[in-house]
């Protein structure tokens, strides 16, 4: 039987990982921080000196670590993330104390035009094709997710959110505005369920 | 299997079934990747009935103390299956991808203190299993039910017979049996005949 969790190194090959390639080399990682699988990485492309960087005692597991060349990703100390998805084209930055239950997705962008012309020509430099260095704009705005913040099962945190130390997410809310600090937010599109009492 | 671990052929995953679990006749286990989390050990913690299926990645997180029953010709799709005490299927049930059922999820009001020592207990676990977020609430589906994809069914929720939960669904409070429920959060949108046999959409 593999082991379930490896230490996240840069550049390491996991033993037995199943899928079979190494770790990047531009992340950064705390002690006691582990991960299961280089597949984490799949959709991984950032291109800076260090597109990951992660503290320590953080678990990650079947998550989709997707960022694009100029992008990164932060996380903080005892983070849990579980077969989430975080797709980041700029910043996601996740605190200390956050748990990300399975199924939720963040991301922070639309990562094509919502102008129907410039979606057309997004799908032709995208194409085997095209130039993909002449897709049109498209915005990319930072998500911040503060320490102790749950997020549910299946729930979704679009682009430019920033969710307040110590919210709530409930399972399969679809947040598209800022959560104040200690609020529970539910529904979709996510509304205050509770007002935070610190 | 029924007392011994077994490696299932043609497996992509380096993986094997837990000893503790229990299937009937041609049950069909696409893979031992949804065990690896299958921390269970009660004695079967799982049961699959004659003819069930865990097709793709459905994924068993089971607690030690954990039980998950499935009933026969339930079909499992890319599902997961999140528990800490008690999770039971019935049979001919239908279960998409992105679907959640679990009886823990936070209690209102939890606090930051505790959900902190949630995660430092994970953080010092060598398999970095999780406790209980919270007092489980069973699950229970009863059968002929049929959830859509991405649902999450929430703790203490039962799921009444011959129900229908749309897509992305969300479940806090029991379904009665032939609704069906769609939204989040979930309310019932009409009732089928039992007796119905015709009807395809």
């Amino acid at each position: 039987m593999t082991a379930l969790f490896h230490p996240l190194v840069p550049g390491a090959w996991l033993p037995g990982d199943w899928f079979h390639r190494s770790l990047p080399t531009n992340i950064m990682a705390g002690e006691n921080t582990v991960i299961d699988s280089s597949f984490c990485f799949k959709h991984y492309y950032a291109a800076d000196s260090i597109g990951l960087r992660v503290g320590h005692h953080v678990t990650i597991w079947r998550t989709n670590l997707a960022v694009e060349s100029g992008g990164m990703i932060e996380i903080g100390d005892f983070c849990y993330l579980t077969n989430a998805s975080l797709i980041c084209s700029g910043r996601i930055t996740l605190g200390s104390h956050v748990f990300v239950a399975g199924g939720a997705t963040i991301v922070d962008s639309d990562f094509h035009p919502i102008a129907p012309a410039a979606r057309m020509a997004d799908t032709i430099a995208l194409s085997s094709r095209g130039d993909r260095t002449r897709r049109p704009h498209i915005e990319s705005r930072p998500v911040v997710i503060e320490d102790d913040v749950w997020i549910g099962y299946n729930a979704t945190i679009l682009k430019g959110v920033r969710i307040g130390k110590g919210a709530i997410i409930a399972p399969g809310a679809v947040v598209t505005h800022d959560v104040p600090p200690g609020a529970t937010v539910a529904g979709n599109p996510a509304c205050l369920m509770e007002q935070g009492t610190t | 299997m029924n007392g011994a671990s077994l490696q299932l052929a043609h497996d992509w995953y380096p993986g094997q079934l837990p000893a503790n679990i229990e299937v009937g006749e041609d049950v069909y286990i696409d893979t031992s990747y949804g065990f690896s989390g299958f921390f269970s050990e009660e004695n079967p913690g799982l049961v699959l009935g004659d003819g069930a299926g865990a097709y793709s990645l459905t994924t068993f997180l089971v607690q030690p103390t954990g039980r998950v029953s499935i009933g026969s010709y339930s079909c499992l799709n890319g599902t997961f299956v999140i528990c800490s005490d008690h999770i039971s299927i019935g049979a001919h049930c239908l279960l998409s991808w992105g679907v959640v059922l679990t009886d823990t999820w936070l209690s209102p009001g939890s606090t930051a203190a505790s959900r902190r020592s949630i995660l430092r207990a994970a953080a010092d676990d060598s398999l970095r299993r999780l406790p209980c977020f919270s007092e489980p609430r069973p699950v229970t589906l009863e059968d002929n039910v049929w959830v859509g994809f991405n649902a999450v069914i929430l703790p203490g929720v039962t799921l009444g017979q011959g129900c229908i939960v749309g897509c992305h669904t969300i479940v806090h409070e029991d379904v009665p049996p032939y609704a069906v429920v769609v939204g989040n959060p979930a309310r019932v949108v009409r009732f089928l005949d039992p007796n119905e046999t015709t009807r395809s959409a």
